[in-house]
């Protein structure tokens, strides 16, 4: 497994000025080391959308650094965020958030078309990836005639197409059932075993267990920092040992 | 990002609101359309009338007298005043070759071989240079006092039987009179032989003013307050009181040669001769006449010059109604900035560069602009073929202003596009996202 600092922040401040200042993020520091799994759990607006927004190079601190795949986000202009949230960092949202007019194969090759790829590889890349995420036979859907996990799925492709060394969820199962869940969750453990930085928001305990450790929010700080014990994880007798663990184990495994 | 795919986008967006874009798009549609359908009426008609003049009829000056105001073409407001002996005087002058002439004559009908075709007009009495030799596709020129005739081939044609070299035709006048002509020649074309006929063709029978015109002018002296009183329409010598005297409505002065300087010393020498108190004409001419003189060329200019004032209006009424089509196509690039605020925001959050939406918008706004500009450029050239079919002259397709037609689309959707798509480009993409 890869070594070194995926992302890293340093005493981060986010203030929003309304009438008195909103503190969003108030001196948050935090690495998170190469190919590991990070979940990050806090009462509803502590922070967490904005930290992710952070580091997935779509926001800029009010203070402090954030430091991105080696890149200092708040010394970069706004082409090369662009570019690095473009190539490094694949954003999964909580509200999907596909282009409508697009289809599903058209969706996740979009972010490929930005970078100059040609249309026929884009095509072929896009549809591998649908294939990986069970949708190989959904390709000329709309997203509105995907329901809510399909089109989950369809954004975590759109996520990876551009190979991103870090993968940000922002409550990723937040609005599906247990099995879609179950099924994306599967999924980030994959990308996670193939070497990807996984940094997924949830509200849900049995979602973050699923990562090697747990960040916990509060009103802009970090809480707490929760190391989860089976610290193997790179191994496989390890990943079975986290299914026993998690409690959703027999859910996904019946799935793979 | 290539072109072909900002195309690609473009051309979804705007399918996605069909009627929207249509209607968008119907100023630049009906500018283009203005501009091109005159524009080709324009080049068709030039190259329909400037096409006629043809190198023989360069030193050819057409003359008639009109009080100096009359707007119009040749012969408009014209009164005759030219008598035989201003003819003969003139063709004597320094610099003229020859000179005769113009005078219309009506008629009731053409006669062959006991067929009878009605005809109003067409009868045309000239000197015989007025057939000029590379008019007359058979036979030759009809002789000065000889009961003579050339036609054209529409006349040629409207029998049963065609008209040939050598045959008679018989004449019913207006007045009621019947004359029989000898066909001594054809010609070429149907069209008119000098700009006093008007270039559309139509049937016309040419014959020399010594016997039908001077002949026509003495029965219709001789029959004044009889039968034939009311004939003296169009020859209205009769009535004028130089006495048997025929006048001619017009006059053709033909230069030694089509050089500008030989014409020009042939019009200031019959135009001298013509005002001064030596020709009959000054004496009818009076203070409210005055004569023109002028080339094929000339007389063409001033219409040309018409049709250019013309073109400048329609231009002017195009370039409004592009600029109205502009700020439309502007309006609905807001609205979409504004409709699709969600999706710039994933555009640029899956690494779209500014630079990337706002091509994205601007070819969409060149999109809508193209599209108007075609469907302009082909309506026009629908409504352009329409005219020249309906006045009957030769199609000519303005292939510059067709491609400056896209230029101009182009050139509007990017003026329409550039502060919408500078908008969309300008989006945060969080706020965006947010955006609902
Ligand atoms: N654009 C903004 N303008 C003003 N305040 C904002 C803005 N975005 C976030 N905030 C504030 O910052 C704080 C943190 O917001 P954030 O969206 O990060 O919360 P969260 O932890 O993601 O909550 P949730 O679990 O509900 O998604 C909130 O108090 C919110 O009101
Ligand atoms: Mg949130």
């Amino acid at each position: 497994m890869a070594t070194g600092t995926a992302v890293s922040l340093q005493n981060v401040r986010k203030t929003y000025q309304l009438g008195e200042p909103v503190h969003a993020l108030d001196g948050v520091t935090l690495e998170i080391p190469r190919g590991t799994y990070t979940a990050i759990m806090g009462p509803s607006g502590s922070g967490k959308s904005t930290l992710m927004n952070l580091v997935g190079c779509l926001d800029t601190p009010t203070d402090g650094t954030v430091v991105v795949g080696g890149e200092d986000v708040t010394t970069l202009d706004d082409r090369e965020r662009t570019t690095l949230r473009g190539t490094t960092v694949g954003f999964v949202f909580q509200t999907f958030n596909l282009m409508p007019r697009l289809s599903a194969l058209e969706n996740v090759a979009l972010p490929q078309l930005f970078q100059g790829v040609g249309r026929s590889t884009r095509r072929d890349r896009a549809r591998e990836l649908l294939e990986r995420v069970g949708l190989g036979d959904r390709t000329d859907h709309m997203p509105n005639e995907l329901s809510g996990g399909q089109r989950q799925r369809v954004a975590l492709a759109r996520a990876l197409v551009n190979d991103p060394t870090i993968v940000l969820a922002d409550e990723p199962s937040g609005n599906l059932d247990t099995d879609t869940e179950a099924d994306v969750l599967d999924l980030f453990d994959e990308f996670y075993d193939a070497g990807t930085t996984m940094l997924v928001v949830t509200h849900e305990r049995h979602v973050a267990e699923r990562a090697e450790r747990i960040v916990h929010l509060l009103d802009g700080r970090i809480e707490r920092v929760e190391e989860l014990d089976d610290a193997g994880r790179d191994s496989d007798v390890a990943q079975g040992q986290r299914d026993g663990v998690d409690g959703t184990g027999a859910a996904s495994g019946a799935d793979r | 990002m290539r072109p072909l795919e900002f195309g690609r986008l473009a051309w979804r967006a705007i399918r996605s609101h069909r009627l929207r874009s249509a209607l968008t798009t119907l100023g630049i549609v009906i500018g283009i359309a203005a501009v091109i359908a005159f524009v080709t009426l324009g080049a068709s008609l030039q190259a329909g009338l400037v096409g006629d003049i043809s190198p023989d009829d360069q030193r050819n000056l057409y003359g008639w007298a009109a009080d100096p105001d009359t707007e119009g073409g040749p012969l408009a407001g014209a009164q005759p005043v030219f008598s035989q002996d201003d003819l003969d005087a003139v063709s004597e002058r320094d610099g003229v070759d020859a000179a005769y002439g113009y005078m219309p004559i009506s008629t009731q009908a053409l006669v062959y071989e006991g067929e009878l075709s009605p005809q109003s007009d067409g009868l045309v009495a000239a000197g015989p240079p007025y057939i000029r030799p590379d008019t007359l596709e058979e036979g030759r020129q009809f002789e000065m006092g000889e009961r003579e005739a050339v036609i054209n081939p529409a006349v040629a044609g409207q029998f049963e039987e065609n008209v040939s070299v050598g045959d008679e035709l018989t004449i019913a006048l207006q007045g009621g009179q019947q004359t029989t002509v000898t066909v001594v020649g054809i010609t070429d074309t149907s069209e008119g032989l000098s700009p006093f006929e008007g270039f559309e063709p139509s049937p016309r029978v040419y014959v020399p003013t010594d016997p039908y015109y001077t002949e026509e002018v003495e029965s219709a002296t001789a029959g004044l307050g009889g039968e034939n009183a009311s004939e003296n329409g169009s020859s209205a010598g009769g009535g004028t009181g130089v006495g048997e005297d025929a006048l001619f409505l017009a006059i053709v002065v033909q230069a030694e040669s089509a050089d500008d300087a030989d014409v020009d010393r042939a019009r200031e020498s019959a135009l001298g001769y013509l005002e001064s108190d030596d020709s009959d004409a000054s004496e009818l001419l009076g203070d409210e006449l005055a004569v023109t003189m002028q080339t094929s060329t000339e007389l063409l200019q001033q219409l040309q010059d018409v049709l250019d004032l013309l073109q400048s209006f329609i231009v002017g009424i195009a370039a409004i109604s592009l600029v109205v089509g502009s700020i439309g196509i502007a309006n609905i690039m807001l609205v979409s900035v504004t409709e699709r605020t969600r999706e710039i925001g994933i555009m640029k959050a899956v690494g779209a560069q500014n630079r990337d939406v706002l091509g994205l918008f601007l070819t969409e706004a060149v999109v809508l602009g193209v599209i108007g500009a075609i469907l302009g450029t082909a309506l026009g050239l629908l409504v352009g073929y329409a005219g020249t079919w309906y006045i009957d002259i030769p199609l000519v397709y303005p292939y510059g202003y067709v491609a400056l037609a896209i230029a101009v689309g182009v050139l509007v959707g990017v003026l329409s596009g550039l502060y919408p798509a500078w908008r969309a480009a300008r989006t945060d993409p969080i706020d965006a996202l947010r955006y609902e």
